[in-house]
């Protein structure tokens, strides 16, 4: 199908109803706060194993965003489960998955993965990882503060060579247990939708796998525009072989990543099962713009691009870093399209094959825009107030040297 | 003996709080009878049971309307219970209330099955409303309790009879079968061994309907290279009972 043509479509007719569906297909059931949910557990899981690369495999190039890294992992993982109360009913009854554990649903285990990745992997991480510093805050801050420090502490104050070597262990062993688990927490996801067999769209055993590496790599971009963006804010210059290892990781796990979805979309056009119809229907009608323009093209081709020419091309290091941030906010943009289009399309044809209907986002609803966008918004105030609380900048960076105003310099020389 | 780092002496203690929280929300929070049975509360089994009953079930009825039971066992609508199309009686069976159950006269009623749906199974009686006697009452005709049965011979309508049905009323009656199935001779006789063919190209309807085609002058021609797009003509059009223009 000609791309004008179906623009053309898209734009002017937008049938909510086309062929056949069954009554309870009309509206989706998986609104976009369902998409948001993956969207930031998939930043969560990305950032700590961009974490775990310092820690574990020793690249020093990306220590300035290590601790950074674990901050923005914690940020999000706050706030990754509100989409999802946000969307029940009854959201209070969440917290029966811990009091009635059911070792058969797949949606209630996953209660506990989430609960042992936030508990035992990130906050015992980060603890480990800033105890010296807390227990020397706890020493020099006044007042309020000096109480919230202290109790931080938990009483262990001991700064002794050994605790702090223990510290430096303990970190380290968590970080290694930390790698399964991050791998856990978003192929679980994946696997959550990957198991749906009555739905062509979602159930593929490759599912897991695609929404992991998907993971890191708005992982990687999320933390190549924190990092840019805080240093910018706070005045101090860009590490640059910290963002060029990074840029240069977030351009292998696109690639990885491109693989592997491609490797899925061969694999079933080969398989050319009875649905290949509908879907092929729906990806050149309701998921042309979220897929082949957000997700291929400005979401992984343009990147990819941009990433490969900025990291291993010739330029001047500012060009280069305009290319970086460009490319970090189009991967963000493409990673979201990626998962509208899953949850979101994964919806739109009827299990009959036989028709496609539309999903029309609200809002100011519950389910609606606003929502989504407080919930995506709400963790960079959550990071905002943490980096106040536990500054993750490493020492010695320098301020963005001022250009000396011209005046200024004459009233110098004259003095 | 090695002493335990200092960290981990808070840190087991938070967590030993946080499992104690647990255990005693398990003991407050978590009803009695639940996982007796299964993954919930056994007793809320007897408080849905407990519920009063709307529905009777078709052999309540019986006692009284045994005549419209016979028939209607005799007739196609033998699969559908009373209360299908009655709705909830308990209370009229037992005698409880002098409200009598609903009796669906409108032409909806009887749509909510009858009315066309290509996700139906093939060859179930289907009907298009605008085309099938508008404006009149279906019980005017049909018998609810005993419908018509189709009666049917000819070679095909033997088997396939309610396709043979609606071929009848449709603008496709003066056709044969064979104008557009191919169909050996012992398809009659075996038909799961011996296959009938269904048209795989659209060829079939473009002997008729192509613009040069030598079919009569009333067959409504069109463009077969742009009229329906990428669509099979059959995606669109019922080939038992094609609608164009109502
Ligand atoms: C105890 C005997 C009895 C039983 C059991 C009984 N009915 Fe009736 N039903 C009657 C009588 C008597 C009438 C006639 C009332 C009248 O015409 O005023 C009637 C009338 C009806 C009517 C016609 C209402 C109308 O407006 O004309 C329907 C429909 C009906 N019953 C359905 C049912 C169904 C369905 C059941 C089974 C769940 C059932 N009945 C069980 C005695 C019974
Ligand atoms: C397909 C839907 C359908 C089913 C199934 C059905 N009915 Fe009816 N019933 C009707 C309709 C429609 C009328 C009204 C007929 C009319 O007005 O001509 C009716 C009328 C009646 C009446 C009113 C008196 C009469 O004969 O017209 C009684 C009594 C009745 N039904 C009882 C029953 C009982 C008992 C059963 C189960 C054995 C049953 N019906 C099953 C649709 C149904
Ligand atoms: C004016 C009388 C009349 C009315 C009113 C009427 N029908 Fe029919 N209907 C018939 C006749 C006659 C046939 C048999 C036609 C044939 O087989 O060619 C028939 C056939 C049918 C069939 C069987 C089709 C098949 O493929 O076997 C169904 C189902 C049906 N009608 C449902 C309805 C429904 C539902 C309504 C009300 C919305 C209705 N009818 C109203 C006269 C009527
Ligand atoms: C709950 C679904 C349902 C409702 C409501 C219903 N029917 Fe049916 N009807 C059926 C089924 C099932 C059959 C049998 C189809 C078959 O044989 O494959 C049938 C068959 C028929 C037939 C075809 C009989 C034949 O032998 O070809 C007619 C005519 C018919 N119904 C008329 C009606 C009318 C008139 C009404 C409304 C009063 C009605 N039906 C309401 C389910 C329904
Ligand atoms: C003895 C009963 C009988 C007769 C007579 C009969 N068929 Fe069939 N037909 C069947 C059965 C049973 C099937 C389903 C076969 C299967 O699913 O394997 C069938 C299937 C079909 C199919 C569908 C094949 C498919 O791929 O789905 C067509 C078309 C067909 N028949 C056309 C005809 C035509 C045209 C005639 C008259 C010339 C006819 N049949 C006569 C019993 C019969
Ligand atoms: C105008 C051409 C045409 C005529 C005439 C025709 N058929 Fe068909 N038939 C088709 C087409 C096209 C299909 C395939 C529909 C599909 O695949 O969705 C089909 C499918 C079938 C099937 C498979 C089941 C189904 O509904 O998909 C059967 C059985 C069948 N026809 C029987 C018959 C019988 C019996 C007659 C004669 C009473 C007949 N056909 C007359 C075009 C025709
Ligand atoms: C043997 C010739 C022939 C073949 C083959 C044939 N048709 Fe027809 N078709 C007719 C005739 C005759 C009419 C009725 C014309 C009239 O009287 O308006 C008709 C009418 C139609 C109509 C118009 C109905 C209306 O309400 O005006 C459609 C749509 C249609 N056919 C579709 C098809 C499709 C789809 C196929 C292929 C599966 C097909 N036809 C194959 C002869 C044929
Ligand atoms: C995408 C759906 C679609 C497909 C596919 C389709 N049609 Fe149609 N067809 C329609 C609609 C809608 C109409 C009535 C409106 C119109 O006149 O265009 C129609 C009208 C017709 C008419 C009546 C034209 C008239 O002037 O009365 C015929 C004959 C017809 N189609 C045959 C076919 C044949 C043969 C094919 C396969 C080559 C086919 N159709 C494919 C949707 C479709």
């Amino acid at each position: 199908m000609n791309i004008a043509m179906a623009l053309q479509s898209f734009f002017t007719e937008l049938p909510s109803v086309t062929g056949y569906m069954y009554p309870n297909e009309y509206e989706l059931h998986w609104s976009v706060l369902i998409v948001v949910y993956p969207y930031l557990t998939g930043l969560v899981a990305g950032a700590f194993i961009l974490a775990s690369l310092e820690r574990v495999f020793n690249v020093k190039a990306l220590q300035p965003v290590y601790r950074l890294s674990l901050l923005t992992a914690l940020s999000f993982l706050l706030i990754a489960p509100l989409p999802l109360l946000a969307h029940l009913g009854h959201p209070e009854r969440a917290l029966e998955m811990f009091l009635t554990p059911h070792t058969a649903s797949a949606m209630a285990m996953f209660g506990f993965v989430y609960a042992w990745y936030l508990m035992v992997v990130l906050l015992l991480e980060i603890w480990f990882d800033y105890r010296q510093h807390i227990v020397r805050w706890a020493k020099e801050k006044k007042g309020a503060l000096k109480w919230f420090y202290s109790l931080l502490t938990l009483g262990s104050t001991d700064l002794s060579e050994k605790a702090l070597a223990f510290d430096n262990k303990a970190g380290k062993i968590i970080t290694i247990i930390g790698i399964p688990s991050a791998f856990l927490l978003h192929g679980y996801v994946g696997f959550i939708f990957g198991s749906v067999k009555a739905n062509p769209w979602w159930s593929s055993v490759l599912m897991p796998i695609v929404f992991l590496f998907s993971a890191i790599v708005s992982g990687i971009a999320l933390m190549l525009l924190v990092y840019m963006v805080s240093s910018m804010l706070r005045w101090k210059t860009i590490n640059m072989p910290c963002v060029n290892k990074l840029a240069e990781f977030l351009f292998y796990a696109i690639l990885v990543d491109f693989s592997l979805e491609l490797l899925d979309f061969i694999q079933r056009l080969y398989e050319s099962e009875e649905s290949i119809h509908i879907l092929s229907q729906m990806i050149s009608s309701r998921l042309f713009i979220s897929l082949i323009i957000s997700q291929i093209i400005l979401g992984t081709i343009v990147p990819l691009v941009g990433l490969g020419l900025a990291r291993f091309g010739r330029m001047p290091d500012e060009m280069r870093r305009m290319i970086y941030l460009m490319a970090a906010l189009l991967v963000q943009v493409g990673i979201f399209a990626t998962r509208w289009n899953v949850v979101i399309g994964g919806q739109l044809f009827s299990k009959s094959l036989r028709g496609l209907t539309t999903y029309k986002l609200e809002m100011f609803g519950i389910e609606g825009l606003m929502t989504a966008i407080i919930l995506m918004v709400m963790p960079f105030i959550i990071l905002f107030v943490m980096t106040k609380l536990l500054p993750p900048w490493s020492e010695g960076e320098k301020d963005i040297p001022v250009p000396p105003k011209p005046h200024a310099t004459q009233v110098g020389q004259e003095a | 003996m090695r002493k335990i780092p200092q960290q981990l002496i808070p840190l087991a203690v938070l967590f030993i709080v946080l499992l104690g929280v647990l255990v005693v929300a398990r003991q407050l929070f978590v009803p009695k009878t639940f996982g007796d049975l299964g993954h919930y509360r056994a007793t809320a089994v007897d408080e849905v049971a407990a519920q009063p009953a709307a529905y009777a079930g078709y052999r309540v009825c019986l006692d009284c309307h045994d005549d419209i039971y016979q028939r209607k066992q005799l007739s196609s609508h033998a699969g559908l219970a009373c209360e299908t199309c009655h709705g909830a009686a308990a209370a009229h069976a037992t005698g409880e209330s002098d409200q009598l159950p609903t009796v669906p006269r409108g032409r909806d009623h009887c749509q909510l099955c009858h009315g066309y749906n290509s996700a139906r199974p093939t060859g179930f009686p289907q009907i298009l409303s605008n085309m099938h006697n508008p404006g009149e009452a279906c019980v005017k005709c049909h018998d609810s309790h005993s419908p018509r049965m189709a009666k049917g011979n000819g070679e095909c309508s033997a088997c396939h009879q309610m396709i043979a049905n609606q071929k009848a009323v449709s603008s496709h009656m003066s056709l044969d079968c064979t104008d557009c199935h191919t169909v050996p001779i012992d398809h009659a006789t075996q038909p799961r061994v011996v296959q009938a063919l269904k048209p795989n190209s659209e060829e079939t309807c473009g002997k008729c309907h192509a613009r040069g085609s030598s079919a009569g002058a009333e067959v409504a021609r069109i463009d077969m290279a742009e009229h329906g797009g990428r669509y099979l003509c059959w995606e669109c059009h019922y080939p038992h009972l094609p609608e164009a223009k109502l």
